[in-house]
């Protein structure tokens, strides 16, 4: 062989060597993280089967997109609001809007409030329309209520529950902070904060950063509260749960959460009751499972991920 | 030696130091021509771990951001505890982070503050995780720029699974949420 082909010869091993080293060397190091590392909540998506004493009967399927609020009328008729409409059930009588609504409540003769992100949307039961502007620039309005006299509605935005005369105007702040008289005001990370009312009236708000539930007077002074933290079964977990919660006829509280998509009903002490549906029957990541419970005590989830509201009655 | 043997050692020094010194002008130019780096879309990722284990460096270039804009204050933090922590203290077995990266400073009734150890922080995204799942997502990965080296063909790059690395302008090497919070609002 020539000495110069020789050298060639050289020079190319010499650089497959290299290069295979630096490869070797490379590839020698990605070993796949440990199993410190991992993150599973495989073992909480698991629910005792017994807890569970709710079965699921067949959803509502509105004709709406993206439906992103949920009511049950006095009358005992399902309003489901999405993409520029609300839907009624049985009837799936549809009703224009414009927008997205956040929330939305129905009082007896028909009326229909619609939080719409920064004020509130009032449509007669012609569907004539008003409007109340949320104080503060940063209203995200999340949850409303109606009873006789007033209307509530929870502002994530503002961290407060405006208390509106049925007339509208400047409404009562509920929830500023005031420790002298045991407000220690609303913990929101994030747009999930839910308010009901009890079956004396009362109002009854989530208190989400702290996994608490409190109840208040009219006037904003607080009466009560409960909170239960955890990842098992018996508690909230993460930040901002529960995301829902509703009333029963008895005062129990039917919740769900985010993270761990679960229903659950809590006794008015706030110990477990029951399991309605279990994280494995969600879809994984869902997020804004609105619950509202009917007067026979049928439950409606609204899942945004299927676009139905799921419907669940307890077992025989 | 002979004249033709000095002749072909010549030519054979000359040929292989311009094969050579041409790969490294090469690459060089390559190099500095596009000011081009790589960056994590952190709506792409989905904290394989791959950004711990595939960078040219040890420990990665990939590190834990947090947008304090979005998040990042409460008590709570899925981010900062694991699943199962018995308590919300900053008790070594409540802790997410492998590495007890995340320092966590309380601030007052009821806030916190959640710094990240870049020193400590490896890049594993399970905070990030955690933080997705539970919480906001205030916390999540991006290529730290006085760290990386910029190779040509990122290794993580070519090894992610969800395709979130891309070439961003060196100008504006982040892809930082809460800018995109800011662009959306
Ligand atoms: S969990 Fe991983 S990515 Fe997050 S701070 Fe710790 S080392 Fe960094
Ligand atoms: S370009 Fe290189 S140094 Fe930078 S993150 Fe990718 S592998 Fe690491
Ligand atoms: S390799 Fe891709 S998906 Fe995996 S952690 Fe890095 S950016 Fe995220």
């Amino acid at each position: 062989m020539k000495t110069v082909t020789k050298n060639w010869a050289w020079f190319i091993c010499i650089m497959v060597l290299i290069l295979g080293a630096g490869i070797y060397l490379g590839q020698s190091r990605r070993t796949e993280l440990g199993k410190g590392f991992d993150y599973s909540l495989d073992e909480y998506r698991q629910v005792d089967p017994s807890l569970i004493h709710y079965t699921e009967v067949e959803p509502l399927v509105p004709t709406l997109e993206k439906i992103s609020a949920l009511a049950v009328a006095p009358d005992g008729k399902i309003y489901v609001g999405g993409e520029d409409a609300v839907q009624r059930f049985p009837d799936a009588g549809t009703f224009p809007i414009v927008g997205i609504p956040t929330c939305m409540a129905v009082d007896d003769d028909g009326t229909v409030f619609l939080g719409m992100q920064d004020h509130v949307e009032i449509r007669s039961k012609a569907w004539k329309k008003t409007v109340w502007m949320a104080p503060g620039g940063k209203a995200y309005l999340t949850s409303i209520v109606v009873e006789d006299e007033y209307v509530y509605v929870a502002d994530a935005g503002n961290r407060r529950v405006w208390r509106y005369d049925r007339a509208g105007g400047e409404p009562l702040e509920i929830g500023k902070k005031d420790s002298a008289n045991g407000v220690r005001g609303f913990n929101i990370p994030s747009p999930y904060f839910d308010v009901d009312l009890g079956p004396d009236g009362s109002l009854w708000a989530v208190n989400p950063g702290y996994h608490a539930l409190e109840n208040y007077r009219s006037d904003g002074v607080p009466i009560s509260s409960w909170k239960r933290s955890g990842f098992t079964i018996e508690g909230f977990s993460g930040c901002c749960n529960p995301s829902h919660f509703a009333l029963m006829p008895d005062g129990a509280f039917v919740t769900a959460e985010k993270g761990l998509p679960r229903v659950k009903i809590h006794n008015q002490d706030g110990s477990l009751r029951c399991v309605v549906a279990a994280p494995n029957q969600f879809d994984e990541g869902v997020v804004g499972l609105d619950v509202a419970v009917d007067d026979e005590g049928r439950i409606y989830v609204l899942d945004p991920s299927r676009n139905q509201v799921r419907t669940f009655e307890e077992k025989k | 030696m002979k004249p033709k043997e000095k002749r072909d050692r010549r030519d054979f020094v000359r040929g292989a130091s311009a094969v050579l010194i041409g790969g490294a002008v090469l690459s060089a130019a390559r190099n500095r021509s596009p000011r081009l780096v790589w960056q994590i879309d952190p709506e792409k990722c989905t904290q394989c771990g791959r950004c711990a284990t595939h960078c040219v460096l040890a420990p990665s270039a990939v590190k834990c951001f947090h947008s304090y804009s979005i998040c990042g204050y409460c008590d709570l933090c899925g981010g900062y505890l694991r699943p199962d922590a018995k308590s919300r203290n900053t008790g070594a077995e409540n802790q997410l982070c492998p590495t007890a990266a995340i320092k966590r400073t309380y601030i007052e009734e009821p806030y916190f503050q959640y710094t990240i150890d870049e020193d400590l922080c490896i890049g594993c995204g399970i905070c990030a995780e955690g933080c997705d799942v539970f919480g906001n997502g205030s916390m999540y990965l991006q290529v730290k720029h006085d760290l990386c080296v910029n190779c040509n063909e990122c290794a993580i790059a070519h090894a992610c699974p969800s395709d979130a690395f891309e070439r961003v302008p060196a100008s504006e090497p982040y892809l930082l949420k809460s800018d995109r919070e800011r662009r959306i609002s």
